[in-house]
């Protein structure tokens, strides 16, 4: 589309005309220009011939100089002007500072927002507001009457700080997943931007799409160059939509499988960052395949012959998180939360009223804390006090430093025992037990053994493999990493 | 109107529409495999509560109703037995049992049992009917995918052996995401749901209804998903030709 600028003009010369072919397309068929302003004309889709036409047009009319009023509506598009994002797909413009160092960082388009969001209080953070309102109206007080309160000021604030610091190491579940959803938490780019020295963000499945809901890229860490895999939110609600809320669709995990084999394949570890409510939940996604998606990540993740340490940032959401979580190592940060099923969901389900969404929380056991008591967490990265969104950078160091100690743990591994190890760490999760004397009314619609004595014991048969197994699973855990 | 006698006789299908009941396992055992060969394995196998979890009932409670209920420790049968000559470990689903949901007793009888296939070399059948994970078992059964789909990953990937999975009615949740979807080859019955997420989900996340038939068996075919659709009276016989088929196999030097 051509763009055409007109300067002003104090006399009311127009042109009517279609610049389009009689046969009217359904893209914009009129042209027009408003008089009187700058204006922008756009030509019709039809080429470079409207300009000649436009020009040999307002030619005649200034020639003509008649009276001859055309007025020139300008029929939009359907759908609106399309303004030409300037960012899309990479930066248009560049400017001086992006020519000095490393180009990396043009390419990056994640930029901090132009504006600062405005603070959202969690409810059980009110005792918080209102304080600080009591500080705010002191404040205005003495400087209004020029009295001293400085040493109410003083009193006020340390109460601040006991109540901040009283409500923040004590945080209940409920209470920890708001943190984990709190909307200005931040995103896995956040982290990502801060913990690396260099970033290049690496795109598309080779198969059609490039899920928004799922970064990839590779970037250097002290020296080291690492493939970072993740969910990422939206900071704000434009954002949110762009990302689909990080609920990836199957194209998502296609992607994520893509960059993970080539980073095993060149010997990247790779560094995965969930924070999704889910996998996305669409007819689309449902008829690509967002089950087998999820699958094929779940058993390639097990063949990947690097280091995978896998980062719960926010929450993490079922098979959605697990796509890209089966790792050497599983760290959650203090306030995140890894869940089988929403709170919500599992409260309209197993309570039959959404209103129980609390209880849920309480009884699933998904916070960080707990999961370690159960095995299947490595670490907790802790979080400072105020959770992540009030001090984004510290928590990135406290990742970053956790992360790091356990990469160089898992660098010294060979391939062979690294994976026995991850198969390992997955084998052993799971809460069952050998029932003594199981009444047999309890089995009574279990098809019974009838195979002869000559095709062998099946207890035998079972606990041998079992036997072989366990002996597998603790030389792969004590294997001594400097081997 | 269908009399429980003969719709047992014709494979729980009503001989009209074609359309495949829901069977229990037991049922689905008894006629694929040859007579006098079948060995159970992990009859015991039972889940524990380790959340303690208790919403309406406790999980313990629940459990022990189930069990007397459905006359099943859990919700899948695991074995091995003979089939028309072949030596195959199968294991069925039973959605009876609270719903087929995958804990963690299900995830360790399927991976215990694809793990004595690897050792023996045999080939795998899993009937997969579901309705997702065990939600009071939380995380836990949330980890039994990733545990059943490492031992897949050692079976198929580094041993190269023959996984087939039959998804029935209804497949949804953690077995599509997981072992249901990882089949060399997967079998569907007519009509089967198989899905991921939801009808109800999927209608809330979008806010319209979703079209008649979406996530049945002959949709997922049409794109692309799955591999045969096959009666339930043929199913016996297909699986064997299946495995004539991958064992005749003349280039094993790869």
């Amino acid at each position: 589309m051509a763009a055409v600028i007109l300067p002003q003009h104090s006399s009311l010369y127009s042109v009517k005309t279609s610049l389009a072919p009689p046969a009217r397309t359904a893209s914009s068929s009129k042209i027009g220009v408003e008089t009187g302003d700058f204006t922008i004309l756009h030509s019709s889709k039809n080429g470079v011939t409207n300009d000649v036409q436009l020009r040999s047009i307002l030619r005649n009319a200034q020639v003509k100089r008649c009276r001859m009023y055309s007025k020139v509506t300008a029929m939009l598009k359907r759908g609106g002007r399309k303004t030409p994002d300037k960012e899309y797909p990479w930066p248009q413009k560049m400017r001086p500072q992006d020519l000095i160092g490393s180009p990396l960082p043009f390419l990056s388009r994640f930029k901090p927002l132009p504006q600062k969001s405005k603070p959202v209080h969690l409810p059980f953070e009110l005792p918080l507001v209102d304080i600080q309102k009591k500080i705010h109206e002191v404040r205005e007080l003495a400087d209004s009457t020029g009295m001293d309160f400085s040493m109410q000021l003083n009193e006020l604030q340390e109460k601040y700080e006991e109540v901040r610091r009283d409500l923040y190491t004590h945080l209940s579940p409920i209470q920890r997943l708001s943190v984990a959803r709190h909307p200005s938490r931040p995103t896995c780019l956040d982290h990502i931007l801060t913990i690396t020295d260099k970033w290049l963000e690496l795109h598309g499945d080779r198969a059609g799409f490039d899920d928004p809901a799922i970064i990839s890229g590779i970037g250097k860490i002290d020296g080291m160059s690492f493939m970072f895999i993740g969910h990422q939110k939206g900071r704000n609600t434009k954002e949110n939509i762009y990302r689909n809320f990080a609920m990836p669709t199957p194209n998502g995990y296609r992607k994520a499988l893509r960059m993970m084999q080539h980073a095993a394949h060149h010997g990247f570890p790779i560094l995965t960052f969930v924070d999704t409510p889910g996998a996305y939940a669409g007819i689309q996604a449902e008829e690509r395949g967002q089950g087998e998606a999820i699958a094929r990540n779940l058993r390639e993740m097990f063949g990947l012959r690097v280091p995978i340490i896998t980062t719960v940032i926010g929450e993490g959401g079922s098979g959605g998180a697990l796509a890209i979580g089966c790792c050497d190592k599983m760290l959650m940060l203090e306030n995140s939360v890894y869940y089988v099923a929403s709170p919500e969901a599992c409260a309209a389900i197993l309570w039959k009223k959404a209103a129980a969404a609390p209880k849920a929380t309480e009884a699933m056991r998904i916070t960080a804390h707990e999961l370690m008591k159960m095995d299947i967490v490595d670490d907790v990265i802790p979080e400072p006090l105020g959770g992540a969104h009030s001090d984004p950078f510290t928590t990135s160091m406290n990742m970053k430093k956790v992360i790091m100690k356990h990469m160089h743990e898992l660098l010294k591994v060979d391939p062979e025992p690294l994976l026995e190890r991850r198969f390992a760490k997955f084998r052993k999760i799971g809460a069952h037990q050998e029932a003594v004397n199981l009444d047999p009314r309890m089995k009574r619609k279990m098809k019974p053994r009838d195979a002869p004595p000559e095709m062998g014991e099946p207890k035998l048969l079972t606990s041998s493999v079992r036997e072989n197994l366990e002996f597998n699973l603790k030389a792969a855990s004590t294997a001594n990493p400097s081997e | 109107m269908l009399h429980i006698k003969f719709s047992k006789q014709n494979k729980s299908v009503c001989e009209e529409r074609g359309n495949h009941l829901s069977m229990d396992s037991m049922e689905r055992i008894e006629p694929s495999i040859d007579p006098n060969t079948w060995i159970p394995l992990d009859e015991d196998t039972i889940s524990k509560d380790v959340l303690s979890f208790c919403d309406e009932e406790s999980y313990e409670n629940r459990l022990i109703r189930s069990q007397e209920k459905t006359g099943l420790p859990e919700a899948v049968q695991t074995g091995i037995g003979y089939s028309n000559g072949t030596l195959i470990a199968p294991g069925v689903m039973d959605f009876q049992f609270m719903g087929g949901s995958m804990g963690s007793a299900v995830g360790e009888k399927i991976t215990r049992l694809i793990e004595y296939a690897t050792q023996k070399l045999l080939p795998l059948v899993l009937v997969c009917a579901s309705g997702g994970a065990r939600m009071q078992e939380g995380t836990v059964s949330l980890m039994q995918m990733a545990k059943i789909s490492s031992a897949l990953h050692y079976y198929q990937v580094q041993k190269k052996l023959l996984y087939i999975s039959i998804l029935t009615y209804p497949t949804t949740g953690g077995v599509t995401a997981s072992f249901g979807m990882l089949g060399d080859i997967i079998i569907a019955e007519s009509k089967a749901y198989i899905a991921f997420a939801g009808k109800r989900v999927i209608e809330e996340t979008l806010g319209q209804k979703v079209p008649d038939g979406f996530q049945l068996a002959e949709a997922l075919f049409e794109n692309g998903l799955l591999d045969l659709i096959v009666p339930r009276i043929l199913i016996k016989g297909v699986l064997s030709e299946i495995s004539d088929l991958y064992s005749s196999v003349p280039y094993k030097k790869n």
